[in-house]
């Protein structure tokens, strides 16, 4: 311990920054606290229950059909990345290695996407996705989503910093553009391009619009709208809603308790362009 | 073939090189044709796939969306669109729905930035020294919320907002002897300032972060110069930090005011859905509640139309004043 730095000051400091922390975190316990709750323990307020249950995952799995969300979730959300991915790598190679006509105009187009907030499109694209006939089905989920633009302009930036004497090199043996991308940049870049799969994919799964737009049924839909029917239909069974929230939240909590450091560094990277 | 590849594919890197190389080249003109021809055309086969879905599933139903606007329709493929003019506008303008969701969205815009700038910012600044690990662990226990659905988010306030069981009016039982609970959900007073909370407290992690690290990246010879001449802690505040952190306060603000109607929105549907009697409604959840609600796409359209003009207007306006006034260090 260094006493140096226990002045008053930093003790403050600490203080406020630990009682935020405690803020930000506090519902996450109470949620798991709660789905491990005995039904007699329910609205007590005490930190920590007496005894502890699985009954309320158990009920929960037996009230709606978890694995069938669970998996749509599950294929949205790896197919969307995957997509998202595979475009972003291309796009950014072209972005990032050549400037020919029309190219400040295209990355353009993908910088000003987010001024396009979701409402404005949403009316359309259901009318396509309904007239394709893909209401209430995976590929109707994901046809929407295969390209990010904040994808692509992250790999952009990641791809520029390549070095261009290896590309140089590369040519001068006769290496095709298409091989000098898959042998040298991906693989060089693996660091960067999973980080932003990562992103990508805790983005996907909790995706909400699109799939409570285009799902009615339970079995068709993705976890997050089935948790939020499953809350309007049985309002008050909060054991089981608690431990739906707590499956739900599952591979985030998973992704983020490993991989924290670099999720928390490529979000800064994100918010500073 | 194959010797030519290199030479081919080096002119799209350098057009006049390849003017060069022509001469030296001997190969036949027609190979050396198609590669230039692969070469010009390669990079655009490579952004195809990203630009063909952009513009399918984005710019197109914009103007899609633009022409609906002119139009009467109640979604259903089997009734014809009528067309109306400018009609959708002239009365959604005047519908009393619209006026209470456009006050709404600015008391988000205004009640975000709290919790979106003026926190962060003091969190930021007062952390700023304090050891490297306890600082990390602050910022990702902080920026926690940001990475949770945002229907998990719903349902776990819900269930603490409850106004009978819930942890918090129990807390303030117990702590204040509340004679009646607080409904912090279905309570006309209540009910917009808690939204804006759960909103707000998703994003405070998100914020502090991103100007943390503008921080960091401040040289440090400043500082040390401040220090020789001086200055006070607030003076160095004030005339060093804030003009060097000005692009990134910006970016949050600008964030904020095109954002914060949409980051409610998730939390006003599963929560509130607009109510109790229209205190939580804003502008996006009006655009829902026409599109999907009451199915009057022309309405819909139309507002979203005007919505998304003035916030491209703001966007633009607060780039113009980001790149006039923010202080960079070259």
């Amino acid at each position: 311990m260094n006493y140096r730095k226990l002045t008053l000051r930093s003790l403050t400091k600490h203080a406020v920054m630990l009682a935020l922390s405690l803020f930000a975190v506090f519902p996450f316990y109470w949620m798991i606290i709660s789905s491990f709750r005995t039904e007699a323990e329910m609205y007590s307020s005490a930190l920590w229950p007496k005894h502890w249950t699985w009954d309320n995952y158990a009920d929960v799995w037996r009230m709606i059909p978890m694995l069938d969300m669970l998996g749509n979730s599950t294929a949205m959300s790896v197919a969307q990345t995957f997509f998202q991915l595979g475009t972003a790598i291309l796009a950014a190679y072209a972005f990032s290695r050549w400037t020919f006509p029309g190219s400040r105009v295209l990355f353009l187009m993908f910088a000003l996407t987010w001024l396009i907030p979701f409402q404005v499109t949403m009316i359309p694209n259901y009318v396509t996705i309904s007239a394709w006939g893909w209401r209430n089905t995976l590929q109707g989920l994901i046809a929407p989503n295969l390209v990010s633009a904040f994808a692509i302009i992250s790999m952009t930036q990641s791809f520029k910093a390549f070095p261009k004497g290896i590309t140089e090199a590369a040519l001068l043996d006769g290496a095709s553009s298409w091989s000098i991308l898959w042998r040298m940049y991906v693989p060089n870049m693996k660091a960067s391009i999973a980080s932003l799969g990562i992103l990508l994919f805790i983005n996907s799964w909790n995706e909400y619009f699109w799939p409570l737009l285009l799902t009615n049924k339970l079995e068709n839909t993705v976890i997050q709208i089935g948790l939020q029917m499953f809350m309007s239909s049985d309002g008050n069974a909060w054991g089981p809603l608690m431990a739906a929230a707590v499956i739900t939240s599952v591979p985030i909590l998973a992704v983020y308790l490993m991989l924290q450091r670099q999720i928390v560094d490529s979000f800064v990277k994100m918010g500073l362009k | 073939m194959k010797t030519q590849a290199p030479i081919a594919v080096h002119q799209q890197g350098n057009q006049k090189k390849g003017e060069h190389s022509r001469r030296d080249a001997t190969g036949q003109q027609a190979t050396r044709l198609l590669f230039r021809v692969i070469s010009r055309v390669q990079p655009y086969l490579y952004v195809l796939p990203a630009v063909l879905c952009i513009a399918f599933w984005l710019y197109w139903p914009l103007l899609q969306t633009f022409r609906l606007s002119f139009f009467e329709w109640n979604l259903l493929p089997t009734t014809p669109q009528k067309f109306v003019g400018l009609l959708n506008y002239e009365r959604i303008l005047g519908l009393p729905d619209m006026r209470t969701a456009i006050g709404n969205s600015l008391i988000y815009m205004l009640g975000i930035l709290p919790f979106s700038l003026i926190l962060p910012l003091t969190i930021a600044i007062g952390t700023e020294r304090l050891g490297r690990r306890a600082k990390n662990t602050y910022r990702m226990l902080i920026f926690f919320p940001m990475m949770m659905a945002p229907v998990v988010v719903s349902v776990v306030w819900n269930w603490m907002l409850h106004p009978l069981n819930g942890i918090v009016n129990q807390a303030l039982r117990q702590g204040f002897h509340l004679a009646e609970p607080l409904r912090f959900l279905s309570d006309e007073r209540f009910a917009l300032w808690t939204i804006l909370i759960i909103t707000g407290w998703k994003i405070i992690g998100f914020s502090t972060l991103i100007i943390s690290s503008a921080l960091t990246g401040i040289n440090k010879d400043y500082y040390e110069a401040a220090m020789i001449d001086r200055a006070s802690r607030w003076q160095t505040i004030r005339y060093i930090t804030l003009p060097l952190l000005s692009p990134t306060l910006i970016f949050i603000l600008m964030l904020s005011i095109l954002f914060s109607s949409e980051w409610s929105f998730a939390y006003i549907n599963v929560l509130t859905q607009g109510g109790p009697s229209n205190a939580t409604l804003n502008i996006y959840y009006l655009l829902w509640v026409y599109g999907f609600k009451s199915f009057s796409i022309g309405w819909g359209s139309a507002a979203a139309v005007l919505f998304f003009l003035v916030f491209g207007l703001i966007a633009g306006l607060l780039t113009k004043l980001s790149n006039r006034y923010s202080f960079y260090d070259e």
